[in-house]
């Protein structure tokens, strides 16, 4: 009697210790992912999906690991033990308990998953920024559709020492609190754009266009890799994202529209049309 | 006449004439006993474990920190991790569960082999075969396949990825591949027609179980890779436009590929949650608890597994996400069932903790994570984020790990005094098991928060800015650990090839319960001297445990006035 009230009294203390924890540290409140509270119309609503379904997804775990642990240690075979335990083979009212429970958890993280991915897949065709990112082994070109200007960007170049690589990526100006779409493509292989504080990415494929739709909602700069294989050199793909002010963003188009990048760039020189049998003198 | 021949029935004489090493070799290359190609396919795909382990090696070195060069090149670092993928998943998981399979399944449906002997040696040859011309692409001056195990098309094209190597993937896969569907129809016939008397299907073992679904499975999606890989075959060396992005081709190979990758997930995860089935009532000294629930759990995870391919295409922005994402989080249902008749087994039971208990409980603790990181990922809110980051990478070695390794090992201490007669060290075994077990958490684990943090999968560097380096060094601290985990396991082979003492019981644990333990250890050239009455699903535990025994059998014994 005594032995089982000691368990329950370190399960109970145990559980109060991680809850005493979880308290402390901003990085377990949003679960560990990046500080992307604001950081589009999008993040808050991740965070919020990902926080309540760890801490349920956490509750059934810890129970599970709870009853092992609890029928190791009481149902363990003692010495000098002789005989066998009651066969029981089923017990159909339990049976059904655990087959329900989760299937009425899972109705409802489908019915939060299903209200959170429409909100965040929701179509805007009338973006106050409209941006072309075209994937090409292995860096990216981005377009500014509205403003017919583009950037065309180089492979990441580092050694591993620490030194200030920023400067030189790719880099992406969105002006703040204007809702943006961007047309994904690719040049060649399939790539994926991934920022990571906007906690979403989407692939870009040779041949067809993908979109995104959000409003980035607080200035800074943003990590972005790409996140599909592309080949040999698919960890230099790196870029970055700045969310600036309005004025900063128009000075960045002039500074462009300055350097003569003038017009959009193209998939015209898609390297699919180098396969094998694509040549045109024989497709006319 | 009968008289004559019972002694030769009753009490068999092992006569075995002294073999040169010639007749020995010749007799294993020849061999259609279903036992000595069971053996073979052990021995074989254990062998790639340990190459394709070594390739983990050198990729988590080359993480240890950034800017490292532990490989010649980038595409060299892509060479490894797509025969890493290939490897584990197609020549040691996969032909594992053939291996197991073929040593066991006809046993446990006291069967003296398979329905179709030869085939099943010819599935074995070109499963052989096929793997050593996947692999051989390291020998070829541009390497190995460096496309992925998934062979995304354009790039897995000779425009993009020219070398040789991507040829012999594709055509040695391909033939691989067919061994794996001769090997599943083999099985299939075998469990359906080769039953002894008695043997309902609902007194088959769980293993036998699960091994007829897995066949049913492996027939229904490895057609289709095959079908797909020769296409990318008639790209490849025809120009045959068949993954043209032009004509939509990039998404049609996703769609073929996934449409055989995620059955192939649970190819290789039922057979193994067979195997800690059959291991979780013999050392809880209770039979299977719910035994009907964790079938009928096995076949709703099976079909639900045919539809939810397209989970692992969120990202593609080309694919009706509710409806993957709604059969995807349905499969969590039938796996809590399984997950929780295995706890109602240990509930109440008598439970001691020899090797193969310590390693199906070292799965059942890993893999409840794995499934809780699951779920997560089949939300595409969520997976938008996490897909190809090192968050999935943690979740499938989770369960891809957690299962088919620990289940293996597990099966391995359980079963070696069926297939050699002698049982493995005890000591060694539990040494083995904790430092494979903590090393497995420690690599795996913190990947959870390096793919959260923002670390892609597939990358050979990263920034030190990235903040990733500290994961990263624990990450492969607890890859060496895993490997070091493999000497005391091969120091146990070893030791008691030289040195165990054969075990005279038929059942040396006490407590088995399928046929396999009313028979000698090792296995017989046939299996069975005889056969005991099949009452229940346990007709070992109902011969030697009659007070115990099933209802079934209880009624039987009270007729013949037994007891």
């Amino acid at each position: 009697m005594s032995k089982n009230r000691r368990g329950i009294a370190l399960v109970a203390t145990s559980i109060a210790s991680v809850l005493v924890l979880a308290g402390c540290s901003p990085e377990l409140e949003r679960g560990f992912l990046p500080d992307a509270s604001g950081v589009t119309n999008h993040t808050d609503r991740i965070i919020g999906l990902w926080t309540t379904s760890w801490i349920v997804l956490l509750a059934v775990g810890f129970v599970s690991w709870a009853l092992m642990a609890w029928a190791l240690v009481v149902y363990r075979r003692r010495k000098g033990e002789t005989g066998l335990p009651a066969q029981l083979r089923y017990n159909m009212p339990i049976e059904t308990l655990f087959t329900v429970i989760p299937l009425i958890l899972v109705l409802g993280f489908f019915a939060f998953t299903a209200r959170d991915m429409q909100a965040i897949e929701a179509k805007n065709e009338t973006p106050d920024v409209t941006i072309e990112v075209i994937g090409k082994q292995w860096s990216w070109d981005f377009n500014y559709v509205n403003e017919q200007v583009f950037y065309s960007g180089i492979q990441a170049q580092f050694t591993g020492e620490e030194e200030n690589i920023s400067e030189t990526l790719p880099t992406l100006y969105l002006p703040i609190n204007k809702t943006v779409k961007i047309d994904l493509s690719s040049r060649d292989v399939i790539h994926s754009f991934w920022v990571i504080d906007f906690l979403y990415k989407k692939d870009m494929f040779p041949g067809m266009t993908n979109h995104m739709y959000f409003t980035p909602t607080k200035e800074g700069t943003y990590a972005g890799k790409c996140a599909e294989l592309c080949g040999e050199y698919h960890s230099m793909m790196l870029f970055q994202v700045k969310v600036v002010s309005e004025q900063e963003y128009a000075a960045y188009i002039a500074e462009l529209a300055a350097k003569g990048n003038v017009g959009q760039l193209s998939n015209d020189y898609d390297r699919n049309q180098n396969l094998p049998g694509n040549n045109p003198e024989v497709r006319g | 006449m009968a008289t004559t021949l019972t002694p030769t029935l009753t009490n068999p004489v092992s006569f075995t004439p002294k073999r040169s090493k010639g007749q020995i070799l010749v007799d294993w290359l020849t061999t259609t006993d279903h036992k000595k190609i069971g053996y073979l396919y052990l021995i074989t795909s254990f062998l790639y474990f340990m190459i394709g382990g070594v390739m983990a090696l050198i990729i988590r070195a080359q993480l240890t920190l950034p800017g490292l060069d532990i490989v010649a090149s980038k595409e060299q670092y892509n060479q490894l991790f797509t025969m890493h993928g290939t490897i584990m998943l197609l020549m040691f998981a996969t032909p594992l569960f053939a291996g197991f399979a073929n040593v066991l399944m006809p046993v446990q449906i006291g069967a003296p082999d398979v329905a179709f002997p030869r085939l099943n040696a010819i599935a074995y040859w070109f499963y052989n075969f096929g793997s050593l011309i996947a692999v051989s692409g390291f020998f070829t001056p541009q390497g190995a396949a460096s496309f992925g195990w998934f062979a995304y098309a354009p790039l897995s094209n000779t425009t993009f990825s020219p070398g040789i190597g991507g040829d012999l993937w594709v055509f040695g896969l391909a033939l691989s591949g067919f061994g794996t569907i001769l090997g599943g129809v083999n099985f299939i016939t075998t469990i359906i027609t080769m039953r002894a008397p008695g043997m309902t299907m609902w007194r088959m073992p769980i293993f036998t179980w699960n091994t007829l679904v897995t066949s049913i499975l492996i027939i229904m999606c490895f057609p289709p890779l095959a079908a797909a890989l020769f296409a990318l075959g008639a790209d490849r060396k025809f120009g045959a436009h068949i993954f043209d992005p032009e004509n939509g081709g990039a998404m049609l190979w996703q769609h073929l590929f996934w449409f055989f990758g995620h059955p192939e997930v649970y190819i290789i995860a039922l057979p193994f949650f067979g195997i800690v089935s059959e291991i979780f009532p013999v050392f809880s000294r209770k039979p299977i608890f719910g035994y009907r629930t964790l079938v009928y759990a096995t076949i709703a995870i099976a079909a639900l597994s045919m539809t939810v391919w397209a989970h692992h295409m969120y990202v593609t922005g080309q694919v009706l996400l509710p409806f993957f994402a709604f059969t995807t989080m349905l499969i969590a249902v039938p796996t809590g069932v399984k997950i929780f008749n295995w706890i109602g087994t240990l509930w109440k039971g008598s439970i001691t903790f020899e090797t193969p208990m310590l390693w199906s409980l070292g799965f059942l603790v890993s893999f409840v994570f794995g499934g809780l990181t699951g779920v997560i990922l089949a939300s595409p809110a969520l997976d938008f984020h996490l897909s190809d980051s090192y968050f999935v990478v943690a979740h499938f070695h989770y369960v891809v790990f957690g299962t088919v390794v620990f289940a293996m090992f597990a099966g391995f201490y359980f079963w070696w005094p069926k297939f050699t007669g002698k049982m493995l060290n005890e000591r060694l075994g539990k040494i083995h098991f904790w430092l494979l077990f903590i090393g497995f958490h420690t690599t795996f684990l913190i990947q959870h928060w390096l793919g959260v943090m923002g670390m892609p999968r597939r990358y050979a560097t990263y920034l030190p800015e990235d903040g990733f380096t500290e994961m990263n060094m624990i990450s492969t601290l607890g890859a060496a650990i895993l490997a070091l985990s493999m000497i005391p396991f091969l120091w146990n082979v070893w030791i008691t090839a030289r040195k165990g003492v054969k075990t005279e019981l038929k059942d040396p644990w006490g407590y088995g319960r399928s046929l396999e333990w009313a028979t000698d250890s090792p296995f017989p050239r046939h299996n069975f001297h005889s056969i005991p009455r099949i009452r229940s699903e346990s007709p070992a535990f109902d011969l030697n445990h009659p007070e115990y025994a099933s209802p079934e059998a209880k009624e039987s014994y009270a007729k013949e006035g037994r007891i």
